[in-house]
């Protein structure tokens, strides 16, 4: 069960290069990081994972872009839209994470896509930066709707992943303060560490829904 | 107000905590105020009246903090949302909570980094045949190496307009004309 960041920007997202990013992430307790635009890695014993963060396109444009990044290994996150948009992501075979559920609309993300998310293995990404950096209302709406997730990840067990989202080195937190802020919704030290190894729950090969049995 | 027994007293636990990035020296006031918000924004009023946060030292790239006994656990949450001091974007880690003052500097003394002001020091790669001071360039860029501890290195992009703080290590660093051989060869 590898302990891993679901989301870090090194340089030029960000301030900090992978490197960096690297060891800091393992003197925060981490195994691994999924960093955007970077090659796979192991830097200083942290596995750095690939990842791909799809924004901003409709859902079958998403098809194409999971299409033609199921070769490089690339963790694949999309940025949560409408409810609509949701339930067909949720269900399209290579997305790995749904992301933004923070700053989505209440309704975006309902028992419908839970269900969906969780036939599917498609993990809901619980972005940390929202709590850290954010204040007032869009905390608030942050800590609301990571508390309707978690009553729907209790009912449909879909995965979960926790992302720090850092831009620097200053954004990452340790796993024990990662655990202290996710208390504020409600999960307990088990549900952190779960939800830290989902990123390898996700994206572990699946097994065919039908076998071949002679 | 004479002073109450022990046994009357309010019980109190003190948190040591490193100031991230290494070399920013925030005064303890403006460290105060900064985590004063930060237990008021996510907690409220009643609870930074009852859990007391107080900033009591800064030492040696440290800071000690302390609060009641039994709300450590959420003043450190609470520190862990601290993201600024006086506009300079900082980050505490909690290393230790402990019941007193002094055992948390004899922590100090022992994890206090060995950390470098300038560049040229043991981690740095070494400029070979270059004359003067070595110009540092993380890939195109050139870089003023502001601290420097083990392999990880602070420096400032060099710049007109961007001079923001990066967080390097030693091997994305290139020595700006390595091979140009000095004058005295």
């Amino acid at each position: 069960m590898k302990i891993t960041d679901a989301c870090v920007y090194p340089y030029p997202a960000g301030d900090s290069s992978v490197r960096r990013l690297a060891l800091e992430a393992r003197s925060c307790g981490y195994d691994s990081i999924v960093a955007s635009d970077t090659p796979a890695s192991e830097i200083c014993g942290i596995t750095v994972i690939p990842g791909i963060f799809v924004t901003g396109i409709p859902a079958k444009d998403v098809q194409n872009r999971v299409k033609k990044s199921r070769s490089t290994g690339a963790v694949v996150s999309v940025q949560m839209g409408d409810n609509g948009f949701n339930r067909a992501v949720a269900g399209t075979t290579g997305v790995h994470i749904l992301r933004g559920i923070g700053v989505a609309d209440k309704r975006a993300f309902d028992h419908v896509a839970a269900r969906i998310a969780a036939d599917n293995i498609t993990a809901i990404d619980i972005d940390l930066s929202l709590l850290i950096s954010g204040r007032g209302h869009p905390r608030q709406k942050a800590i609301h709707r990571y508390l309707d997730l978690i009553v729907l990840h209790r009912r449909f067990e879909f995965p979960l992943t926790i992302s720090s989202s850092a831009r620097s080195v200053l954004g990452l937190r340790a796993v024990r303060e990662v655990t202290g802020l996710c208390s504020l919704f409600g999960m307990d030290e088990t549900d952190v560490r779960a939800a830290l190894a989902g990123v390898g729950r996700v994206t572990e090969p699946r097994e065919s829904m039908v076998k071949v049995i002679s | 107000m004479s002073i109450r027994p022990p046994t009357l007293r309010e019980k109190r636990r003190y948190l040591l905590a490193r100031i991230d990035p290494a070399g920013t020296n925030p005064e303890a006031k403006d460290l105060y105020y900064a985590v004063y918000e930060a237990v008021v924004s996510l907690f409220g009023d009643m609870a930074a009246a009852a859990m007391q946060p107080s900033v009591l030292a800064v030492e040696e790239g440290h800071v000690i903090l302390r609060c009641r006994r039994g709300a450590e656990r959420e003043f450190a949450i609470a520190l862990s949302t601290l993201t600024i001091c006086r506009d300079i974007p900082v980050a505490l880690r909690i290393r230790a909570v402990s019941g007193t003052i002094e055992s948390l500097r004899e922590r100090i003394g022992r994890v206090s980094p060995q950390e470098t002001s300038a560049a040229g020091q043991d981690s740095i790669p070494a400029d070979d045949g270059t004359c003067g001071t070595p110009q540092y360039q993380f890939g195109s860029i050139p870089v003023e190496i502001v601290v420097c501890h083990g392999h990880k290195v602070d420096a400032l992009e060099k710049g007109f307009k961007n001079t923001r703080r990066l967080f390097l290590t030693t091997e994305d660093l290139e020595i700006i004309h390595a091979t140009t051989i000095s004058d005295g060869l």
